[in-house]
């Protein structure tokens, strides 16, 4: 019986919303072709560059980044920008501080032959194609989705034909839950092989899928024995998914919480003004916190205040082996990130419960 | 016969309005129950507490499984048939045959694979009942289903129910406040007024019911109310008909105003027992005329209801 009602809330989901499917894909094709024309235009050739082994990438990054170094260090010698800000808020000696760290990290990796995320063109989908941009703009659109799911019903006032079939309300809400959260498994996983392709392109080849890759427990303090976790690419590939899609089930919660007390414009208005409207508030309250207080780290605990669902993956993303890394990334914040979306999580769907529990069908 | 619908005292309130006040009924199997009371009545809370949409604050409904059916309710981005395989997922593996039969029986079998959004108002309400009939139901729960329905319209849903009703044997209960519709469609009748029971029972009990009534025509009208006005069990009024008067009484008092009216020199052509209408019944119960204006007057603040038994 669950499954047949899972099943028709997937008939129903594609049916009525195929379009916004049909729109995701043809937006698609046009990044996939917008990339693709830069990519020409900028590397004057139509096929994919040569591969380049970790290794060899490694060292050419160490070069950049020690080059780096001397020029900061002569910059700071003529005495132009000593002791003040050099790059925002970051001080030269601090740029010159993150540019030998990341020497140091990268010199670490390679003499213990650890291969670091960048390595290969799927831990790099990971991390991009699931904690940036397009992440983003999914969770938006599997937001408004799921605010339609019983908002809709109501709406249509299909909801009392359905609660008068011998279902409960606690089967059809999570009916409701289950279908949503499997579209929007799809739409990623079809989106992650879709970033796989244009990554692997870019890279010059699909790289592996087997070996090691490391990741700092700490992204702020030295990589090194201590500070970092080696595990498989795939679990790491399965770790990042995880992340996105507990961020995708948390906005699903958030939703379905407005979705079983309003009406469907209701809904999607509220919903889709929270989603947009928390990382725009977030992102001035960080500018009013870090002008006063001297530094955006102050502002770090509206990560877990605005229910921020891309930052596990995100808080990852900056680990490079050889990118200077600040605090709040990492393993550690990983572990995190992935708590208190979890407890998010839990409450926006106990609350939608309650409330449908409670709910009386008036309209 | 077993009830397939037992209300018992069932109250409901919205805050200080009283929608329900101890409101008791049954419907047995196999009986077309008219569900009647003016916009307002507490009909709609009634069918919401028995399909579970709504809690009572007091009082059971217990009630067998039925089939629904309000306003019509449907997927508009749905083919017609899609509808109906939809709805009929949630109650078993789909039986293709039943839904191509039933699309026959609401008389849509041409437009089944149109999109509902296409579909016209009698249309929604026929695929509406169709949908209603999936699992054969042995009980219809039918809220004002000639809504938006042309006269065409209804007469069709009506053969339909009736037929239904003889020949499957299904239970309907149909809430309307259209009393022709329930006069010509219904066995037993409940009049609900603000929330509560005015009258239950037999149709044709309940048109009697209230007493006798005659049409006489007469050779002077005015010389006629005065006779019938000094018998002591009648009232009077000029009839409707030209040459007519009207006389109610409780009583069987025909041969007595026959009588009077002939002693007293008043000609009469013709003395015609005439049934009272359900619509007679209806507005002497409700005190208000189907259709006016105040057949929907807000209800007085009630006092709060005092829950009683199990909730439902």
């Amino acid at each position: 019986m669950f499954i047949s009602l899972v099943r028709t809330e997937l008939q129903k989901t594609w049916r009525s919303r195929w379009v916004v499917f049909a729109v995701m894909g043809g937006i698609f094709l046009l990044i996939a072709g917008g990339l693709y024309t830069y990519y020409v235009i900028s590397q004057h050739r139509w096929s994919p560059p040569p591969a380049v082994a970790w290794q060899t990438a490694l060292r050419d990054q160490i070069t950049v980044n020690q080059r780096n170094v001397t020029d900061l260090q002569s910059l700071k010698q003529q005495g132009g920008v000593a002791g003040g800000p050099f790059r925002g808020d970051l001080s030269i000696d601090a740029a010159i501080a993150r540019a030998q760290k990341a020497v140091a990290d990268d010199q670490y990796l390679l003499d213990n032959n650890i291969a670091p995320l960048q390595s290969s063109a799927i831990t790099i989908t990971a991390l991009f194609g699931l904690g940036g941009i397009v992440m983003f703009l999914l969770i938006r659109i599997f937001g408004w989705l799921a605010s339609e799911q019983v908002a809709g019903e109501r709406s249509d006032r299909t909801i009392a034909i359905l609660l008068s079939r011998p279902m409960s309300r606690d089967q059809l809400l999570l009916a409701k839950a289950v279908a949503s959260f499997l579209v929007s498994l799809v739409v990623v996983l079809v989106t992650f092989l879709i970033v796989y392709a244009m990554v692997s392109f870019i890279q010059g080849s699909a790289g592996p899928l087997t070996g090691q890759v490391a990741i700092a427990v700490d992204g702020s303090k030295p990589v090194g024995a201590g500070n970092l976790v080696v595990m498989p690419i795939m679990l790491f590939v399965l770790m990042c998914l995880g992340g996105a899609m507990l961020g995708v089930l948390c906005v699903q919660g958030m939703s379905l919480l407005i979705s079983v007390v309003t009406g469907r414009w209701a809904a999607i208005g509220i919903t889709l003004a929270v989603l947009f409207g928390a990382p725009l508030v977030s992102a001035v309250v960080t500018g009013i916190i870090t002008v006063i207080s001297g530094s955006s780290d102050n502002a770090h605990f509206l990560t877990y205040l605005f229910v921020n669902v891309l930052a596990p993956v995100s808080s990852i993303a900056p680990v490079f082996g050889n990118a200077p890394a600040v605090a709040g990334t990492g393993m550690n914040e990983f572990g995190t990130q992935i708590t208190t979306l979890a407890v998010w999580t839990v409450a926006f769907f106990a609350a939608a419960w309650l409330l449908f529990h409670r709910k009386q069908e008036t309209g | 016969m077993a009830a397939i619908i037992d209300v018992d005292r069932l109250s409901k309130s919205f805050g200080a309005v009283r929608a329900l006040h101890e409101i008791s009924f049954s419907v047995a199997e196999g009986e077309v129950f008219g569900f009647l009371g003016p916009n307002g009545a507490g009909k709609t809370t009634t069918i919401r507490i028995l399909l579970g949409l709504q809690r009572a604050d007091g009082g059971t409904a217990a009630r067998l499984f039925g089939a629904t059916l309000e306003q019509p309710a449907l997927y508009g981005f749905l083919s017609g048939r899609d509808n109906l395989r939809l709805f009929a997922r949630l109650l078993g593996p789909v039986d293709e045959k039943q839904v191509t039969e039933l699309l026959g029986l609401v008389g849509m079998t041409e437009r089944g694979d149109d999109k509902v959004q296409r579909y016209s108002m009698g249309m929604r309400q026929r695929l509406a009942l169709a949908q209603a009939m999936l699992g054969k139901p042995r009980l219809l729960i039918l809220d004002e289903p000639t809504n938006g329905l042309d006269p065409n319209g209804i007469h069709g849903l009506r053969i339909l129910l009736r037929k239904l009703a003889t020949e499957q044997g299904l239970t309907i209960f149909f809430s309307s406040h259209l009393l022709s519709e329930v006069e010509e469609l219904c066995d037993r009748v409940v009049v609900l007024h603000r929330g509560e029971v005015k009258a239950a029972g037999q149709l044709s009990e309940l048109m009697n019911v209230k007493g006798f009534q005659y049409r006489i025509d007469v050779s002077d009208v005015e010389r006629a109310i005065e006779v019938v006005r000094s018998i002591d069990a009648a009232t009077v009024e000029q009839g409707t008909i030209k040459d007519s008067i009207t006389v109610s009484s409780d009583q069987d008092i025909a041969r007595i105003v026959n009588h009077a009216l002939v002693t007293a020199g008043v000609g009469v052509d013709q003395l015609v027992h005439t049934q009272r209408g359900l619509e007679d019944v209806y507005i002497e119960l409700t005190g208000v005329s189907p259709g006016s204006p105040l057949s929907a007057p807000p209800p007085p603040p009630p006092p709060p209801a005092a829950p009683v038994g199990a909730k439902s």
